[in-house]
């Protein structure tokens, strides 16, 4: 049979044992949580990287510009050389033709 | 005491753990990426066009070696590559399997419907390859690029078409 004085310090260390393992649970909780986000954001990093890689990695002439900070298109450089040598039916075709291809 | 110190040991495990684990991240996106290879085929055919476009005519007038007395020439398409200074050679993985192709279709401006002289070089193949992606774009077939001009041979204007098509999957495509 425990006396009172007994009874009491046994009551104190339970809830003390009590208090300090939620508060252990909580702390790990915080960790499980953060480390989750960290792997997620890392997840989705790499994913990104992959998919960027598959898009970007196409390159097209018309991307490229030259340092006179215009596109240029040597073909229709050729065209424009040839409305100037054209005589009117000429350039009447020409002109079709750019409509029909625009 | 001892719990703290505990803690302490443990704590720092921990973040040499995720430190290891975010290094991890950084190396796998850099891999992902650097991995994959630039896709420069539509470039490349791009600039066979050009290539193609200034040995066919130059001040909006057409090579005079295209033509003899009766018209077109046969002379010059049949050795076009080196007229044009074009090497189709490639590297010992495709030996066998030529991995370019073009074809110039000359129409005279009187009738753009009809081609009145072809000159077509490297593997046909490849363009039913390409023809494949009119309604989607397949990344590991082969990559085309056609363009046009105008062009003169004294009177007559001509409308010069270009198809370049080049294959070189395995090293532009992963």
């Amino acid at each position: 049979m425990l006396n009172k004085r007994q009874k009491n310090q046994r009551f104190v260390s339970y809830t003390f044992l009590e208090k300090k393992r939620k508060a252990q649970v909580s702390e790990i909780m915080t960790w499980v949580v953060a480390t989750i986000i960290i792997l997620s954001i890392l997840l989705i990093f790499v994913y990104a990287s992959s998919l960027l890689a598959q898009k970007t990695k196409i390159i097209k002439a018309k991307d490229l510009k030259i340092d006179i900070g215009k596109e240029v298109d040597l073909l229709e450089t050729k065209n424009l050389i040839a409305f100037d040598l054209a005589s009117e039916n000429e350039e009447k075709i020409i002109k079709n033709w750019e409509e029909e291809n625009e | 005491m001892i719990n703290k110190k505990g803690g302490g040991k443990l704590m720092a495990m921990y973040w040499f753990v995720i430190l290891m684990i975010v290094a991890g991240g950084i190396f796998a996106m850099v891999y992902s990426f650097y991995q994959h290879p630039y896709d420069v085929r539509e470039l490349e055919a791009e600039m066979m066009i050009n290539q193609i476009a200034d040995c066919l005519s130059s001040k909006g007038e057409l090579n005079l070696e295209l033509f003899n007395e009766e018209g077109f020439s046969e002379e010059f398409p049949e050795n076009f590559l080196e007229n044009c200074h074009l090497n189709f050679e490639v590297e010992e993985v495709w030996e066998g399997e030529p991995q370019y192709y073009f074809r110039i279709d000359f129409y005279n401006a009187i009738n753009l419907e009809n081609s009145v002289f072809e000159i077509s070089k490297g593997n046909s193949n490849l363009v039913a390859d390409w023809n494949i992606q009119e309604e989607k774009e397949y990344k590991r077939t082969a990559k085309g690029v056609e363009d046009s001009f105008f062009s003169f041979n004294g009177e007559d204007m001509y409308l010069i078409k270009i198809l370049t098509i080049i294959k070189k999957t395995e090293k532009n495509v992963k």
